[in-house]
């Protein structure tokens, strides 16, 4: 039952993952760039949604519907500025420049919460009963947290392989050189990409919120768990990367309960280095 | 091979003068600074000063392995925090001095770095970056847990004032920091560090062990940070994980070095010196804005200066790079040293033996089996996706090989790796000529003549062969200025540096135009002039390599389907098929 029970949470933790992985996965896709500031704009929705329920106080999942806009308004006015003018260079300049770039609007944006939300931990009351059924007890908030996230992310896959433009984005992380011989506008899409992952991460930060506390300074521990979980998956690989992330949260629920917090929060860093040593390829693929 | 239109005429033939004089003065101000500054300056400006220096030594770590040998840290924090914590338990717990216990806290710090480096130092980029990131919270956390080095609470240290004790040390750990950097500027082991941020694969076929390098360059990195960190321990009497592990020094140290210029030697004292007094101005305006500034400062850096202030200073001539080991002229060189005749001459060069190569599910080469005797020139040819090249990359040692072996000279090879093959006399070129684009002529092909010689041997034979192939005009020309045709030749260059017993080339012709074409027929035929015994092309111009070859084999889906003179093989109806299909 004990197993059954750690499944369960698992799984919902998982679902809340996909959804900050597949948001990476849509840029790194896309652009070949790993977005280091990915953590910041989630912790910084995470931060606004707390703010949110404080002082508008209806529902929080209405802040899910504004932090895809703002950010992904913020995600597009961003893109052109800081990420496209280093399309042009080769890859392996391409890569340095744009992990530089993205290192440092992380820590701006860091800052910015620190400014605006403040340096200590929050958390956001909400949903904090449970439902017990046959024995498993599920957290409503994880619950409630799990299955939207896992809707957006299988809602952004339907996007990318039902219509047109999602096709298109597809297209271009396959090959820039073919898409742009089939006539895609390949800037505007790695906008678009860009400004929707942002967005996504704004989403998954609301979603995350309810069932982890979290501080400006945590941004960097959703970075790197996206990518691991993008690492693990396979890159572009959108099927790969949703059940790499339920296999980290059942592991992350496991490690949780048997060896404790600091143990479920270092479980990332652990894979990452070990899958390093054992299995390098896989990562050199998606490097 | 020669080009009609030389790219550039060079305005440089000898080595620009080292403008020694100017080291010094340079030395002598800083210097001045240093001893000026704790008789004149009060207690704060002692403690301004002692920072700067720990950062600029924490910077010119950083450098070593992220600007010299292209493997982006954001983990130094890792070595800081070790060296850190190694400082404070010994003080805490030992009656040992601090400042042998700072120097052991650097020596743990590069154990550490040797200890993880062969399995951190295995893909770079994102990963590598990242890794490092990791690795820095997994030793917070350990750290958190460890009671006997304070645990979560952090370790006070006895609190001795030793301000000019740590002046001193700090001074002389930046002092050391800019002689390994200045050292891999210049030497040959830098040449190989930066062979490796330029093309890691490349450098490994000109005989670079890159494991041994990257780890080398990873460990004096770790000890420069170890050193920091258990200096700024001494130093602040107090430590706990998350101010020693924190990732805000890595954001500070790679503005401080981007700033000022990466992989150069001037560049991280330069950005720490400015950033850190420009940053103590503005934080009195500005109280908290520390992270948000230094974040800007990246960002505008890369899409603005991406070389830093070195590179600015560049343009005026200041703060050249140094051209690693160039003599003041070239000189005509020597030629390498005949061979000693191989114990038994009849062993084939190069015999391949059931060679399998599979790509998960896909099979890239099936039981291919083939020899090259002394004197030969083979051609092998196939359509594309025949395994050509995966072919060229398991004998070169840059795919393993499912099954199967592969010997040279006798001596099977399938095990070693690719750089070994490289000194055991394997010189291959690539489809694209895979070259370090910021670097000269002369570097270029000293990097593979130093492999397995003396310094003055490398340079004689470097020199020799920039003047076979005709460069020797453009021998300071980095080669981003040279035209495709003098890069081919520089390729060349490189192979005849190594005095390879076997060449291997690959699709050397692709592209190229009828005259083109035939001057590079005309090097493959010297070839053998050069001390070379065997030569296998891999080729998709049939017609301009059929007379060339003494035999050809011809490759199908990773299968041999024939092998022969070209006029039996160009006969074959099997290749015909393969060539151009079933007839209807």
């Amino acid at each position: 039952m004990l197993l059954l029970q750690l499944l369960v949470d698992g799984i919902l933790l998982g679902g809340t993952y996909v959804l900050l992985a597949q948001s990476l996965n849509l840029i790194f896709g896309v652009m070949g760039v790993v977005n280091l500031a990915h953590g910041s704009f989630i912790v910084l929705a995470g931060l606004f949604t707390v703010w949110f329920a404080a002082h508008v106080a209806i529902s929080p999942l209405l802040a899910i519907p504004i932090a895809f806009v703002v950010l992904y308004a913020v995600g597009a006015a961003l893109q052109p500025v800081l990420l496209e003018p280093l399309m042009g260079l080769g890859m392996q300049q391409a890569e340095l420049l744009s992990l530089m770039i993205t290192f440092g609007l992380d820590y701006v944006l860091i800052e910015l919460g620190l400014q605006v939300f403040g340096s200590n931990y929050v958390s956001l009351p909400y949903l904090q009963s449970t439902w017990t059924l046959g024995g498993i007890t599920v957290g409503k908030s994880l619950l409630v947290a799990g299955v939207i996230a896992g809707a957006v992310a299988l809602a952004l896959s339907l996007w990318l392989n039902r219509t047109g433009f999602g096709k298109s984005l597809l297209a271009a992380s396959q090959s820039e050189t073919g898409a742009v011989s089939v006539g895609i506008n390949v800037r505007l899409v790695r906008l678009v990409a860009f400004a929707v992952g942002v967005g996504l991460a704004g989403v998954a930060g609301t979603l995350l919120i309810l069932v982890e506390p979290m501080a400006a300074e945590t941004a960097d521990n959703f970075t790197i768990l996206a990518f691991v979980l993008v690492a693990l998956g396979g890159l572009g690989d959108y099927r790969g990367v949703a059940i790499a992330s339920v296999l980290l949260g059942i592991a992350q629920s496991a490690v949780g309960f048997y060896l404790g917090g600091d143990a479920e929060n270092v479980l990332p860093y652990v894979l990452l280095i070990l899958f390093m040593a054992v299995w390098p390829q896989r990562f050199r693929r998606a490097a | 091979m020669s080009d009609t239109k030389p790219p550039l005429a060079p305005s440089v033939v000898h080595a620009p003068a080292s403008h020694w004089y100017r080291a010094i003065v340079a030395g002598a101000a800083i210097l001045a600074v240093f001893v000026a500054a704790p008789i004149f300056g009060s207690a704060y400006m002692v403690q301004l000063v002692t920072d700067i220096l720990i950062f600029t030594a924490l910077a010119y770590g950083w450098n070593l392995i992220s600007g010299f040998t292209g493997y982006l840290s954001f983990g130094q924090v890792s070595f800081y925090g070790v060296g850190a914590y190694a400082t404070g338990v010994m003080v805490v717990h030992m009656p040992i001095p601090w400042y042998l216990a700072v120097c052991a806290g650097g020596v743990l710090a590069m154990l550490v770095a040797v200890l993880i480096g062969p399995i951190m130092l295995r893909v770079r980029g994102i990963l590598f970056a990242l890794s490092m990131f990791g690795l820095a919270r997994i030793f917070a956390v350990l750290f958190s847990d460890w009671d006997y080095a304070g645990g979560g609470n952090g370790l006070t240290l006895p609190a001795e004032l030793t301000p000019v004790g740590v002046y001193v040390f700090a001074g002389l750990l930046a002092l050391a920091g800019f002689s390994l950097n200045a050292w891999f500027a210049r030497s040959g082991f830098g040449l190989d560090a930066m062979g490796i941020r330029e093309d890691e694969n490349a450098a490994a076929a000109v005989g670079v062990p890159t494991t041994r390098v990257k780890v080398a360059a990873f460990a004096l990195s770790g000890v420069l940070a170890g050193l920091a960190g258990g200096l700024v321990a001494w130093n602040r009497s107090y430590i706990d994980p998350p101010s020693m592990f924190d990732p805000t020094i890595d954001l500070q140290t790679v503005v401080f070095v981007l700033f000022g210029g990466m992989g150069t030697i001037w560049g991280p004292l330069i950005g720490t010196v400015i950033l850190t007094v420009v940053g103590e101005q503005l934080l009195v305006h500005f109280p908290n804005l520390e992270l948000a500034l230094y974040g800007l400062v990246v960002i505008v850096t890369v899409l603005l200066l991406p070389g830093g202030i070195v590179s600015l200073v560049n343009r005026w001539g200041w703060l050249p790079r140094p051209i690693v080991l160039a003599p003041r002229a070239l000189p005509f060189g020597e030629p390498p040293p005949p061979r000693a005749a191989p114990p038994e001459p009849s062993v084939p060069v190069l015999a391949v033996d059931g060679l399998g190569v599979r790509f998960g599910g896909l099979v890239a080469l099936d039981g291919v089996s083939f020899h090259i005797a002394p004197g030969e020139t083979v051609a092998i040819i196939g359509a594309n996706g025949a395994g050509k090249t995966t072919l060229f990359n398991a004998i070169t040692g840059f795919v393993p090989p499912t099954h199967g072996d592969i010997r040279l000279r006798g001596r099977s090879v399938a095990r070693l790796p690719a750089f070994r093959r490289a000194r055991d006399g394997m010189a291959r070129t690539f489809q694209i000529p895979r070259l370090m684009r910021p670097m000269t002529v002369w570097e270029n092909v000293l990097a593979a003549a130093r492999h397995g010689r003396q310094g003055h041997r490398a340079v004689a034979q470097a020199a020799w062969a920039v003047h076979t192939v005709g460069l020797a005009d453009l021998w300071l020309a980095p080669v981003s200025q040279l035209s495709p045709g003098h890069q081919r030749r520089l390729e060349f260059g490189r192979v005849l540096a190594l005095d390879p017993d076997l060449v291997l080339l690959d699709e050397v012709m692709a592209g190229m135009t009828k005259d083109e074409q035939e001057e590079m027929r005309a090097v493959i035929r010297h070839l053998h002039g050069f001390g070379v015994s065997a030569v296998a092309m891999v080729e998709h111009v049939i017609a301009a390599i059929a007379d060339l070859s003494d035999r050809m084999i011809v490759l199908d889906f990773g299968r041999k389907i024939a092998e022969g003179t070209p006029d039996e093989v160009l006969r074959d109806p099997a290749v015909i098929r393969a060539y151009l299909g079933e007839p209807q």
